[in-house]
């Protein structure tokens, strides 16, 4: 699957789960590292210089979301937390913590190596330089800051140029409603929603084949949302 | 139960006022009575009130109406009248005996009461106790048989695994899956449920759209939903709503998969919201058999799926989450036959005045 072998670190003090994520992790053909608690994972991370980190938020010495703050303090790799939380809270903390992604338990292997795959390809496309989107028929510069649809010019508004730049910044990944709000708007408005709905909607109408059913601008209920591209 | 302990308070602030008039009613009969009868025959009379406000009424109306009747008596009656003779031992004893009768009497009532309202706290216990051992039944019914499974296939699979051909294996390996999957889905709605009645639970409300909430619930149950016809009818105009998000999208998922659980393949299920007066509302109908009206009653009671013999999966929690989420949002849910056949299920969020996000300036385009 990935010619480079990506190494992935696992932090979870549950060996049962780190069993069955360390045989799919390694028959995808990842190098996986394993760490117990937060400072295992901190050393492992620092040592290892792991492509992505999966931490799980409950961990024996600490919460994971201590060891995110740690990670994110000195790496831009992707995170993507276990999170056995119902609550969207802890799920919010965590992304504003600098997490990139969130898997709920109990989860299907299915649901979390999509995940990763999505994370690490995230991270080798944009690195720098012509910001273009390909979102089915529709593509995006969002340097040059034009749109077309099926060949056919199509005009978006700078706050949704803004948007999507936040977005495409990893693509298919989780990108919390605050942090949205934050950078599109400004720190004042970081608990005006409406005003999410409003462009999410407005855009989905010029981007999306199906605006109910979305394949390209996705919501997280009550998270935050995720671009997907082709 | 308010009742109960409501009732004898108002009999108590009554009784004292009937003593008095029943005091007052004694003493014309008395009058009446007087030139023809023996003072100890009016003193009988004056024990009427007190036995019967000690029957309908408190333990101190019987008192007053025992220390009412003694002193009209010895006042009115007993020479010299007008003046209020405590030295009569033989009268001492009239008030004696009066208040004595009064007080086992009302002492009898209150015994008596004490023992009903024993009885229906018990009622109250037993249908309390019918509930938790209703949901230990079904608990145990819907954990047992996914564990059943899983423990089998798991150990199948384990012990004889390599001798089985791969197609086996995998079959095995998913209803492990399957299963796992719906005992966490059973697991989280009890779960959900306990917080619900615990009041453990607060609303994060925010400003969302139907249409938005609905996208995703549509994706995650495509499969759940893959044997049905699925219609959608969600203007983009209707206004933003201030709601929970990810309770409103449990509550529209259970609708859907009630929907799709409960009518056979090929069924339309539609999903549809509309705004009204000053309510949004969203309908979940579908052409399949329908509900009898009996059925209809009490859809939204805790396990009731177990009580009309569920055998399609699910502890019955569904519709009671749905109709605490909408309470929560201060709206309403209901199920009615469907005209045409099916049925159709109803629920309505309050729609306050949404705002507008600030107009661009779209000079500022490049």
């Amino acid at each position: 699957m990935t010619d480079t072998r990506a190494t992935i670190l696992v932090v979870e003090d549950e060996p049962e789960i780190r069993r069955f994520l360390r045989s799919a992790l390694g028959t995808e053909g990842y190098k996986v590292v394993e760490a117990g608690s937060v400072k295992r994972g901190a050393i492992d991370a620092a040592s290892h210089k792991p492509d992505l980190a999966i931490v799980d938020l409950g961990l024996p010495d600490g919460e994971g979301i201590e060891l995110i703050r740690q990670v994110r303090a000195w790496s831009p790799m992707p995170l993507i937390v276990l999170s056995a939380r119902a609550g969207e809270a802890g799920k919010i903390a965590a992304l504003d913590a600098g997490a990139n992604d969130y898997v709920i338990k109990p989860f299907g292997i299915g649901e979390l190596l999509a995940r990763v795959r999505s994370a690490l390809r995230g991270v080798v496309r944009p690195s720098g330089g012509g910001h273009t989107l390909k979102l089915g028929g529709t593509a995006i510069d969002l340097d040059a800051r034009t749109a077309s649809r099926d060949g056919t010019p199509i005009h978006l508004t700078p706050i949704e140029y803004r948007l999507l730049t936040c977005l495409a910044r990893n693509t298919g990944m989780v990108v919390t409603q605050g942090q949205l709000l934050r950078e599109v708007w400004g720190p004042a408005h970081e608990s005006d929603t409406h005003y999410l709905r409003i462009y999410a909607k407005q855009l989905r109408d010029k981007l999306e084949p199906d605006p109910l059913q979305p394949r390209y601008l996705v919501t997280e209920t009550g998270i935050g949302y995720r671009l997907f591209c082709d | 139960m308010r009742e109960h302990t409501n009732t004898p308070r108002l009999q108590a602030w009554h009784g004292y006022l009937a003593a008095l008039l029943a005091a007052l009613a004694c003493t014309f009969a008395g009058y009446a009575m007087q030139p023809r009868f023996d003072l100890v025959n009016i003193a009988m009379v004056y024990m009427l009130p007190v036995v019967g406000i000690a029957l309908l009424s408190s333990r101190g109306a019987a008192i007053f109406s025992a220390a009412l009747s003694v002193i009209l008596f010895d006042v009115l009656f007993v020479p010299p009248v007008g003046v209020l003779n405590i030295e009569d031992a033989q009268y001492l004893l009239t008030f004696t005996v009066m208040l004595a009768v009064g007080l086992a009497i009302s002492s009898l009532r209150e015994r008596a009461r004490l023992e009903e309202t024993g009885r229906i706290n018990h009622a109250i216990e037993a249908e309390r106790e019918r509930m938790r051992s209703t949901l230990l039944a079904s608990i145990s019914h819907d954990l047992r048989t996914p564990l059943s499974v899983m423990v089998g296939a798991s150990s199948s699979l384990a012990e004889h695994g390599e001798q089985m051909p791969a197609a086996e294996r995998s079959a095995l390996a998913l209803s492990v899956s399957r299963q796992a999957q719906a005992m966490a889905e059973q697991t989280e709605k009890v779960l959900q449920m306990t917080r619900f009645e615990l009041g453990d639970l607060e609303l994060h409300r925010d400003w969302n759209s139907v249409a938005e909430i609905a996208g995703p619930v549509l994706l995650r149950l495509r499969e759940a939903l893959a044997q049905h016809r699925l219609l959608t009818d969600i203007p983009g105009d209707l206004p933003l709503l201030r709601v929970d998000a990810p309770l409103i999208a449990q509550l529209i998922g259970n609708l859907l998969e009630n929907a799709a659980r409960h009518t056979p393949p090929g069924t339309v299920i539609q999903l549809g919201a509309r705004k009204l007066e000053q309510f949004i509302e969203v309908t979940v109908e579908d052409n399949g058999p329908g509900l009898p009206e009996a059925a209809l009653a009490g859809l939204f009671d805790r396990f009731r799926e177990q009580r009309i013999g569920n055998t399609s999966g699910g502890v019955g929690l569904g519709l009671a989450i749905c109709r605490t989420i909408v309470k929560l949002h201060g709206g309403e849910i209901s199920a009615s036959p469907r005209a045409g056949g099916g049925t159709r299920f109803t629920f309505t969020l309050p729609a306050e005045a949404a705002p507008q996000a600030p107009a661009e300036q779209e000079s500022a385009q490049p």
